[in-house]
């Protein structure tokens, strides 16, 4: 397949990739890294690292240790470590995570809520 | 095309669990869990840590771990040595080894009954032996007069044709049990 460029760099422990041309509408769950270059719909529950590529699309609500973005996330974004939008990333959505990291050029709207003692509550 | 590489196409690891349904135009790879509908327009490779709980349509799909569910695949369907699959299939080309397990019934679609009665004829003449003919030795070298009489020998006997594909052939439209241990 020619057209489809190479993952940026190959992420250690990334098992999971979901190409280009993939779309799955319903829910996602799993214990590994996902990289995701296509279309996902529906909701994405991990417990290691999400990282949305430039060509990839979300329309789900994403429930992870890490995410990092740099393609198209419509949905909430809950994080236990880390979010981190790149740029050129557009997402629309509310991010709830300790650490969250926004670069020069990325698009985004919606609440950003860092007050995350997990396990303590509010 | 080779195997899939690891880059540029999809694979589904074995911790991930996807539930709903699945569409794409790329090669697939599963090590994980799929659960509802898969529909491609290319290969389905289901490894051996692979299950797949769900209706499948792709072009040709590989069957090394499990699969339940209807497969409908435009090429083919090759379940291998270490594949479990309980469900029907429908595909022009299905291929079954030796080692796998499947139960459901098989469609080839329109298959010229004629045609077939007249292979199976021809087939089934040489099959008490049919994976035989590969482990002769090779034809020894032997002094022309000899050469001449096996020749004779062999007309009279004709050697049987190269055996179709295991299994599936006999297959179509009926119910089939291949189980091993």
């Amino acid at each position: 397949m020619a057209g489809i460029e190479k993952v940026p760099a190959p992420r250690s422990g990334a098992h999971t990739v979901i190409g280009s041309s993939i779309v799955i509408d319903g829910e996602i769950s799993g214990d590994e890294d996902l990289v995701i270059q296509g279309t996902v719909k529906g909701r994405i529950s991990l417990r290691e690292s999400l990282y949305v590529e430039g060509s990839g699309v979300i329309e789900a609500d994403i429930e992870t240790a890490n995410v990092e973005v740099s393609g198209q996330v419509t949905g909430n974004i809950a994080a236990s470590d880390k979010v981190e939008l790149k740029a050129d990333c557009k997402v629309v959505g509310d991010i709830r995570a300790p650490r969250i990291l926004i670069a020069d050029g990325a698009l985004f709207k919606g609440n950003v809520d860092m007050d995350v003692k997990e396990t303590k509550g509010k | 095309m080779t195997v899939a590489t690891i880059d540029g196409s999809t694979i589904i690891g074995e911790s991930i669990l996807i539930s709903g349904s699945l569409n794409g135009d790329e090669d697939l790879t599963v090590r994980g869990r799929v659960e509802g509908t898969l529909t491609l327009t290319k290969t389905l490779v289901v490894e051996p840590t692979g299950v797949v709980k769900a209706e499948v349509q792709v072009r040709n799909c590989i069957i090394s771990g499990a699969i339940v569910g209807n497969v409908t695949a435009s090429e083919s369907v090759e379940i291998t040595r270490e594949g479990r699959m309980v469900g029907d299939i429908s595909s022009p080309r299905v291929i079954i080894v030796d080692g796998a397990s499947f139960r459901g019934r098989i469609d080839m679609g329109e298959v010229d009954v004629e045609a077939e009665r007249e292979t199976r004829a021809v087939i089934s003449r040489p099959a008490p032996l049919p994976s035989r003919p590969a482990l002769r030795p090779a034809p020894r070298p032997a002094p022309v007069e000899r050469k001449v009489e096996e020749k004779t020998v062999a007309v009279a006997a004709p050697k049987p044709p190269v055996p179709p594909a295991p299994v599936a052939m006999g297959a179509v439209k009926r119910k089939v049990i291949v189980k091993r241990k």
